[in-house]
């Protein structure tokens, strides 16, 4: 994509801005960023990703090469939107394996019919 | 584990047992202000609480030794690629009152899609890796102790590892992190979406462990054509991470903004960066500010390099800071080296401590041209967020190529950085959270069905590594090959069998730094340069710094290179320091026998002030403890001195010789000596010289019974004349010869 090019024509721009006292201008710039900000914020609460995953079971005792394994295979599934911390938990309870036994089955590559849905 | 100041860090102390290391503390940690603080003869009004243990400024000596700490953290960042070097260093730079240790990741780690482990080498920085993290904390917690002051410990959440760094440092008691989704997108060519939600979740982890967080908008200024043209954008860059952190959580205490004054002489550094500084610090009041020093121009003279960090130093004190970031003065022309973090570290210590209570003095004007182009950079930081809403939003922005555009906003040069929001690294990869989405841990940002209930999240199994550390998985080492204990086998063979080599990074590495000036044009003053460089020994000379001086003239070059000498420490010859005698026991001997001492600066030679510091009794010079002085004063004939002493039946004769040219001071010590012979006097008289040209050394050589150089004491020359004279007087009756010159000096 050409990017612009513009000579500066602040002069003429800033005739909206002039009237503003310095804390309304302060205030317009925070709207402004907050309008910005709202969307990617959304994406966030509502998406996740590979790496918010593996943090995830990094934090239920799993080792990264662990974390790495289990993301990776529950990726090739389609199984991310389910949360992998969720998923092992959820097998936990239903094998009654502890968690962190739960997700070594996995890794080992059992259990994984029985797990998503 | 517990450091002795005469003591090397042990590196095998601070490796062993890392599984079972946890921080003592976490959470960043601000210097304590102490108001209206008398230090030494001194009320100052900028400062914290002092060091345990420091190396004061040199210009201390003259005022006790004093060492008072500015209020604000100082920061050094460390990037030599081994971290068991670093952590020496680290050592080094808390002794000069760093408090903030900025660690470099290697080149490449953003781009790794998970954690590393063990302890790999680096280049241009270390693999952040657990065992890294646990022996440099543990390292801290040690040298923190000996400095008596916390010492904050800080990487980075970037990359697209950004969450699993961050659950990391959280665990591993790590104090401060840069964290920016739009580093990613603008610099490391990571995917967007991928950046953004990765850095909703690291903040919610880092914001909760108390981690105080730095943005990475000055990375603008460092990269773009001309970085004050940026300004405007930079206000932008703050604010989309600032808001961001705030709307994933994080309070604005732990919300710091790291800016850069984006210009360097000859600019009209201050005129530009003050306006622009003072503009941050009102849009963004009730956040914390870290104040980096130029990088943007910085070439490879550590003198101008040390002028612009000054000039950003005081830019901190007109405006504010609560940490003041250092560039080592090397940062143009190489990695950096030890003693340049030390040196960066003391151009802020320096110059924040001469800038002590300034501005009770002074204020910024409030009508003229500053207030103007606040004004004006406000106005057009607005105008660039209202460019970017009609575009559609930041994604689409960045698309078109809005940010790092060398034009002064509205101004567009064309030239802005392009980044494809379905591209880059880890495009593809972002995942819609289904309905029963959930994570049961705790510092989980977003939808979760784990949320919001009773309890915490991670209660169903008993806790989540962040409530039960016990559950972190700890991995030594992957691959032994490429690791610390391999690293240190010949390193540490070397320093038990006592040998040094010289060194700037690592250890042993055997590098060191000569100035030369060549008298002959650029071209050929260099070739000279270098060849003088090989004759001296050294391997691989560089030429790292070419400064000119006239075309015809000459210019001075400094050159690296490899000097491959190893020194066996058994083998040096070292006089045992004799400690000198007590205040009491001295005055004890001189007091009772009223001994007469002649004084004198010899020669033509009007300097003064180092013998009245030895003689005077308001300086503790030798005066207070009973000697009766008569100082001659200043281009006394040595013959007059000897006359002098003679008359009146003085035991001691001291001269003071600065002037040094033609090694006329060695001429004065000589003819002293030799004058005390031919007159018979020579057994009476002790004969002492100072100066700051003058060791013992050369002084014996050249007859005198001692000699004493640059920081003496009275105390120091009152000790040695009462052991000579009791030697004298236990010989008394003996068959003893005078003191002969043992040549050596010229």
């Amino acid at each position: 994509m050409r990017c612009v090019e513009r000579p500066d024509d602040f002069a003429s721009r800033r005739a909206t801005l002039r009237a503003l006292s310095d804390e309304e201008l302060h205030a317009r710039f925070w709207a402004l960023v907050e309008r910005l900000v709202q969307p990617l914020i959304a994406e966030a609460r509502t998406h996740t990703t590979p790496s918010i995953e593996r943090s995830v079971l990094l934090r239920m005792g799993f080792s990264s090469s662990e974390a790495a394994a289990l993301v990776r295979r529950m990726q090739e599934r389609n199984l991310l939107g389910q949360g992998a911390g969720r998923l092992v938990l959820e097998l936990a309870r239903r094998t009654g394996l502890s968690v962190r036994a739960a997700g070594a089955a996995l890794v080992e590559g059992r259990y994984w019919e029985e797990i998503g849905r | 584990m517990k450091l002795a100041p005469d003591q090397k860090l042990d590196l095998r102390e601070v490796l062993d047992n890392l599984q079972q290391y946890r921080p003592r503390r976490t959470g960043w940690a601000w210097r304590t202000r102490v108001p209206h603080h008398q230090v030494g003869p001194f009320v100052l009004e900028d400062t914290a609480e002092e060091l345990r243990r420091s190396v004061p400024l040199p210009a201390a000596h003259a005022v006790g030794n004093i060492d008072p700490q500015c209020d604000c953290v100082i920061t050094t960042e460390i990037a030599s690629g081994r971290f068991e070097d670093d952590l020496r260093r680290m050592r080094m730079a808390a002794w000069h009152g760093a408090d903030h240790i900025m660690v470099i990741r290697t080149t490449g780690q953003s781009h790794i899609d998970g954690l590393i482990e063990g302890t790999p080498e680096g280049v241009g920085g270390i693999p952040i890796t657990r065992k890294q993290l646990r022996a440099t904390r543990k390292a801290l917690d040690a040298i923190e102790d000996e400095v008596g002051r916390p010492i904050n410990f800080h990487s980075y959440v970037s990359g697209v590892a950004g969450p699993e760094i961050a659950v990391l440092f959280a665990e591993e008691g790590v104090n401060g992190a840069h964290q920016d989704p739009q580093y990613n997108v603008l610099y490391r060519g990571i995917n967007m979406h991928r950046s953004f939600v990765d850095a909703a979740e690291a903040k919610r982890i880092i914001a909760d462990a108390g981690i105080l967080q730095l943005d990475g908008a000055h990375n603008a200024n460092a990269t773009a054509k001309e970085a004050w043209k940026v300004t405007p954008e930079l206000f932008v860059q703050h604010a989309i991470n600032t808001a961001y952190s705030r709307a994933v959580g994080m309070p604005p205490e732990l919300i710091a903004l790291s800016t850069v004054p984006p210009t360097a002489p000859p600019a009209p550094k201050l005129r530009l960066d003050l306006p622009y500084a003072v503009a941050l610090r009102e849009v963004f009041r009730g956040y914390r500010f870290r104040a980096q020093q130029n990088t943007r121009y910085v070439e490879a003279d550590t003198v101008e390099a040390t002028v612009t960090h000054v000039l950003d130093t005081v830019l901190s004190r007109l405006t504010s800071a609560d940490i003041q970031s250092t560039i080592t003065p090397d940062e143009g022309r190489n990695v950096p080296w030890h003693y340049n973090n030390v040196a960066g570290v003391n151009t802020a210590r320096q110059t924040l401590m001469g800038l002590d209570g300034v501005m009770q003095l002074l204020e910024l004007k409030q009508t003229g041209p500053l207030r103007e182009q606040v004004r004006e950079l406000k106005e057009r930081a607005v105008l660039f967020l209202e460019e970017m809403v009609e575009r559609g939003g930041y994604y689409a922005a960045v698309a078109a190529g809005q940010f790092v555009d060398s034009g002064f906003f509205p101004a567009r040069a064309g030239d802005g950085i392009v980044r494809d929001p379905a591209a880059g690294d880890g495009a593809g990869t972002v995942v819609l959270r289904a309905s029963d989405y959930g994570a049961p841990v705790c510092s989980h940002f977003g939808d979760n069905v784990y949320a919001g209930g009773v309890g915490k999240p991670c209660d169903a199994y008993g806790g989540c590594t962040l409530c039960d550390p016990s559950k972190i998985q700890y991995v030594d080492e992957l691959d032994p090959e490429d690791s610390v204990e391999r690293r240190l086998q010949g390193p540490l063979a070397e320093r038990a069998a006592g040998v040094v080599r010289p060194e700037v990074e690592r250890h042993g590495d055997g590098v060191v730094c000569v100035t030369v000036f060549v008298p002959a044009s650029p071209r050929v003053a260099e070739a000279a340069a270098l060849a003088m460089a090989r004759r001296m020994g050294l391997q691989a000379p560089e030429v790292i710094s070419r400064r000119l001086m006239h075309p015809a003239e000459g210019s001075v070059f400094e050159i690296k290179g490899v000097l491959d000498v190893a020194v066996r420490l058994h083998e040096l010859a070292l006089p045992a320091p004799e400690e000198p005698l007590g205040d009491t026991e001295i005055e004890a001997w001189v007091r009772p026998r009223r001994l007469a001492v002649v004084a004198a600066t010899v020669g033509e030679d009007e300097h003064s002030v180092g013998l009245h510091e030895i003689l005077d009794v308001k300086h503790g010079g030798i005066e207070k403890y009973g000697f009766d002085c008569q100082d001659l004063g200043t281009s006394v004939p040595v013959e007059r001195v000897l006359d002098v002493a003679v008359q009146r039946g003085a035991c001691a004769v001291l001269i003071s010789t600065i002037v040094t040219h033609a090694r006329v001071h060695e001429a004065h010590m000589r003819r002293l000596h030799a004058l005390a012979v031919e007159r018979g006097v020579r057994d009476r008289l002790v004969l002492v010289a100072g100066g700051t040209q003058v060791t013992d050394e050369l002084a014996r050589a050249c007859g005198m019974e001692a000699g004493f150089g640059r920081g003496t004491t009275g105390r120091a020359v009152a000790s040695f004349l009462v052991r000579a004279l009791r030697r004298r007087d236990e010989t008394a009756a003996g068959d003893h010869p005078t003191p002969t010159p043992t040549g050596g000096g010229r």
